[in-house]
């Protein structure tokens, strides 16, 4: 009997069973998850899907959601390239469990693109990027710096994008265009 | 050849500058153009060989060496055959495998990528070999392969190449080199190459320094990890690739599955850096045909990428120790420069750039390579890495035994070929270009953005209120794009709307290379940039130049050019000549029937009379659509297509080139050394690069401050760390082996001169390569400025506060 009652104790065979029995006797109790399963909220796009205990949320994001703009570069937690922002806050979706994530709203680089923020543009205009791989794992971390900082000084980008590598070295250019976003943001 | 002609399709000849440039440019040296790729690549949808993934693909993965040197005694895979979800084995000693193949990808030359596919030896830590798994996911194939029971023989191992060399070392490589350990560089392939008479020349000089110095081994850290994805469509393959050299590597795989080139697939997506690393070094092939044998078995993709561990186990360059010697006049002329080199794995030449950009007559280089139990040696940005290491120590030694300024010195010694400047005078008005002081006008430009003349010093004399010592250096070379080759490119004009598409499949390796064959294609055919496309990851019957030594632009520059002047004279011919056929009222009829092709011009994409301006016609008019069922006239034109062709013949790697090189660069590095720590703040660099003719400036730009940032890093962190007892890599991460971060360097001040002395097209010449190269000599010096002492590269706090005597060993087994 795995599936007991958070509210009474009770026994109950499946997953399904469960349910019915807190939506029929606790009906003003929420439903349990079963199980590996979350729901995500992706650039506004709600998700209730089933994660292994493994599963990164970069795992979950590029390869099944097909969100390939978080890109894998160092292998594990030192390159930035993953960046997401998840509650408000970048993290490195590499490092991140997919399973725990239930109920959190990420923001990809597609959804920055999609609201047709300005960092976009400026990045294409300053010439940001080269090979490009690392480039969306910026534009990301630039817009949870803009977002809480949204007229960051040059020291305040470059401090906040330094966990992002670039090997192209396209480093000198980062500020420019981020500072040129926020001008567009703040209306200047 | 008439000369219309000529000028409409090759500047066949690469020894000569450009006869035909145009007379006046409107994308071409534009600012502010948005790159071709920029917005996937800022919106993340910009696909990357590693996105690409395919329903039922099954996944490789290949066991790698976990010894420095060490042969298979048994094997026994019968617990990893039998995990659920294991599609397929293969062993060293499966009877499907040759005895050795070209694994290359970049021609097998002896043993040099002509081996085993699957190796029963390994000859470093982390060399794929032994067993390969495929299984339903990258993890049971993971946890496959640690089933799989070995019984090893392990061999002793050499990590120093001059331990190697002496005698009584084991061998590093007994199946391949029975007879010792000692190897020729690459390129080169000669153990000794005199230029003049070294003997003199050190006799006639004034005085004579010697000294020796080692630059240890660094990694390219290409960021999207290689990988690949290989199926098979029946009899033939198809293949997701991240490699340089595309073409190179399909041949690889119909050679070795013996198929006809025309029938493999390739794709060829934006790769995720490239910098020639990975893409060179032997056996890069391997996983690609591995995966070719297992799709083939399984009737599924198979797809591989190595870790960045295993990547970082997998190539580097620039393992090298030098003995040097300069012989010089006391107004700073040198006579006579020998380097004795002892390089790890693999070597190129360590004196050319004595002979491409000096005037030093004298010149004696001597290689002694050593077969290594260490990742393979490959040309990362790049094979010149080793000669402007030597230039930058002796031009900057020089200056110091004088009491110099060594940008002085550089002028004093400013030539070609042991040609003094009078003689690059006359070659230059000879050849037809400008006559320009190419290096002159870098040093003063750079000097001049650094505050040369009030900030230099003698060496270590110069202690800042902070406590700090501030040094500044500088270093010279020339620009390149010196490689021989051919690169064939077409464009085609799309039926329904007139625009332009550049084909050929080449790599990206986010130069903008392809932006800039979009300016030239745009400006040759009278396109506005907008216009003209190139989306270059499919195959498209053409073969460009390889991103090699900075040879993209004056190679396919060229063939793209070429073919838009033939595609142009195209759509004249098109606009004004009729096609009727059998039935007068059938046919095709021109809008401008009544010209001729001389009569006409296009101009921002706009085909109209020259005399008449107002009679004209877009490019999407006069094209019309592909199917067109109106009329009775045929209804759209015959397809325009052209390409263009060219082939360079370049100095191969520091050999006496076809061609005297006019071009030149200077890197200025401001730094502040801590004495008591040994921590180096670079404070500024300066980056004056004589590029020709900027194509694009904006992408030059982004090769001149990306290179110093990468050079930088290089010269200050970057080494490859072998355990001495163990020879097992230590810092095969990106957290134990640092790169630059974007606060690790202070402000990059770039400026472009543009003499036009470039043998590329419109007197451009290369910049992607140098940059990265030639600043970590300039830090080197300016580290030396600040202390006094020379300190080896990289310049790790430890080996400064050695070069201080304040400590007496430094780290990391070197």
């Amino acid at each position: 009997m795995p599936y007991v009652c958070p509210y009474c104790t009770t026994p109950h065979d499946t997953h399904e069973g469960l349910r019915a029995h807190i939506l029929s006797d606790h009906t003003n109790e929420p439903l349990p998850r079963a199980p590996g399963r979350i729901s995500i909220t992706v650039n506004g796009e709600p998700y209730d899907l089933k994660v292994e205990p493994n599963e990164t949320l970069y795992a979950l994001i590029h390869d099944r959601l097909g969100l390939i703009g978080a890109k894998m570069f160092c292998d594990r937690g030192a390159c930035g390239s993953c960046t997401v922002i998840m509650n408000h806050r970048p993290i490195l979706s590499c490092m991140t469990l997919a399973i725990e994530c239930d109920g959190a709203f990420i923001e990809t680089v597609e959804g920055i693109a999609a609201a047709h923020h300005p960092l976009i543009e400026a990045y294409v205009t300053h010439h940001c990027m080269q090979c490009g791989y690392c480039t969306p794992g910026f534009v990301v971390t630039a817009k949870a710096l803009l977002d809480r900082n949204p007229d960051p000084t040059e020291d305040e980008i470059r401090e906040a994008l330094s966990g992002n590598l670039c090997r192209c070295g396209t480093y000198p250019q980062h500020p420019k265009a981020v500072a040129e976003a926020g001008k567009i943001l703040r209306g200047e | 050849m008439d000369d219309e002609r000529e000028k409409i399709i090759a500047p066949e000849n690469s020894m000569r500058p450009d006869k035909y440039p145009l007379e006046q440019y409107s994308s071409i040296g534009r600012r502010g153009l948005a790159r071709k790729d920029g917005y996937e690549k800022a919106t993340g949808y910009a696909v990357f060989t590693a996105d690409v993934n395919l329903p039922g693909q099954l996944w490789l993965r290949i066991l790698t060496c976990p010894y420095p040197h060490a042969r298979i005694k048994a094997m026994d895979a019968g617990k990893a055959e039998v995990v659920p979800g294991v599609r397929a084995i293969l062993r060293y000693d499966d009877p499907e495998l040759p005895e050795r193949a070209d694994v290359s990808g970049h021609f097998g030359r002896g043993n040099d990528g002509y081996q085993p596919v699957l190796d029963r030896c390994g000859y470093w830590q982390g060399m794929p070999m032994g067993v390969a798994v495929v299984a339903d996911t990258e993890d049971i194939a993971n946890a496959a392969l640690k089933l799989v029971e070995i019984e090893w023989e392990e061999r002793p191992f050499n990590l120093d190449q001059e331990e190697a060399l002496k005698p009584g070392a084991p061998l590093s490589n007994p199946e391949a080199f029975p007879n010792g350990n000692f190897i020729l560089p690459s390129m080169t392939l000669q153990a000794t190459r005199v230029w003049g008479n070294p003997d003199e020349g050190f006799k006639d000089s004034d005085r004579i320094i010697e000294w020796r110095m080692r630059k240890d081994k660094e990694n390219w850290v290409g960021p999207e990890r290689p990988n690949g994805l290989f199926r098979w469509n029946g009899r033939y393959p198809e293949l997701w690739l991240k490699h340089q050299r595309p073409h190179l590597s399909k041949r690889q795989v119909a050679e070795y599955f013996k198929i006809p080139v025309s029938q493999v697939t390739l794709h060829c997506f934006y790769q995720g850096g490239s910098f020639g690393g990975w893409s060179q070094m032997a056996l890069n092939m391997q996983p690609n045909i591995i995966a070719g044998i297992m799709s083939r078995r399984t009737g599924k993709p198979v797809k591989w990428q190595f870790t960045r561990r295993e990547d970082f186990c997998g190539a580097g360059i620039d393992n090298a120790r030098y003995q040097m010697k300069a012989g010089f006049k006391k107004d700073g002329t040198i006579t006579a420069v020998a380097g004795t080199s002892w390089f790890g794995k693999k070597g190129f030449a360590h004196m050319g750039h004595f002979v491409e950009n000096t005037s030093v007559r004298h010149v004696l280089q001597e290689s002694n390579g050593a077969v290594l139990n260490i990742m393979p040696g490959s040309a990362f940005r790049c094979e010149q890495n080793m000669n402007i290491f030597c230039l930058g120590a002796v031009l900057n030694r020089v200056a110091e035994a004088l009491d110099m300024d060594p940008t002085e010195v550089a002028l004093k010694n400013d030539g070609c070929e042991g040609h003094p400047m009078a003689e690059l005078a006359r070659r230059k008005r000879e050849l037809g270009f400008q006559e320009r002081d190419s290096l002159r006008e870098c040093i003063e430009a750079g000097k001049k953005a650094i505050e040369w003349d009030k900030k230099w010093h003698l060496p270590g004399t110069k202690k800042l209120p902070n406590g700090r010592m501030h040094g500044i250096g500088f270093v010279f070379t020339h620009e390149w794009n010196d490689s021989t080759g051919s690169g064939a490119m077409g464009i085609r004009i799309e039926r329904d709307d007139g625009s332009a598409r550049i084909l050929g499949q080449r790599c990206d390796n986010g130069c903008a290379a392809e932006t800039a064959y979009c300016q030239i294609a745009a400006d040759e055919l009278g396109f506005r940039y907008e216009d003209v496309h190139y989306r270059q990851f499919e195959e498209a019957g053409f073969a460009p130049m390889t991103p090699d030594a900075s040879t993209n632009l004056t190679v396919n520059g060229f063939a793209v050019r070429n073919a838009a002047r033939q595609l142009k004279q195209q759509i004249l011919e098109i606009a004004t000549t009729p096609r009727v056929t059998e039935r007068p009222d059938m046919g095709y009829f021109p809008p401008f029937g009544e010209y001729k092709a001389e009569d006409l011009d296009i101009r921002d994409s706009v085909v109209y009379v020259k005399k008449q301006p107002s009679k004209r016609m877009t490019m999407a008019e006069l094209v019309r659509p592909a199917y067109f069922m109106g009329k009775m006239d045929i209804g759209a034109t015959e397809p325009l297509f052209a390409w263009g062709w060219q082939n360079q013949q370049g100095a191969q790697m520091s050999t006496p080139g076809p061609r005297l090189i006019f071009v030149r660069q200077a890197h200025f590095v401001e730094v502040e050394v801590d004495p008591e720590t040994g921590q180096i703040d670079v404070i500024r660099v300066v980056n004056a690069n004589d590029v020709g003719k900027a194509i694009n400036p904006d992408a030059v730009e982004g090769q001149q401050y990306g290179g110093s940032v990468m050079g930088v890093s290089r010269a200050r962190t970057e080494d490859m760390i072998y355990c001495p007892a163990t020879g097992v890599v230590l810092n095969g991460n990106l957290i134990d082996y640092k790169i630059n971060t974007m606060l690790d360097c202070g402000p990059i001040h770039t400026i472009i001169i543009e003499t036009g002395m470039g043998y590329g097209p419109y007197g451009a010449v290369g910049v992607g390569e140098d940059v990265a190269t030639v600043v970590p000599s300039a830090l080197c010096a300016a580290i030396h400025n600040a202390i006094g002492k020379w300190v080896d590269l990289p310049a790790t706090p430890d080996r400064v506060l050695k070069a201080l005597g304040k400590i007496e060993n430094v780290g990391g087994g070197r």
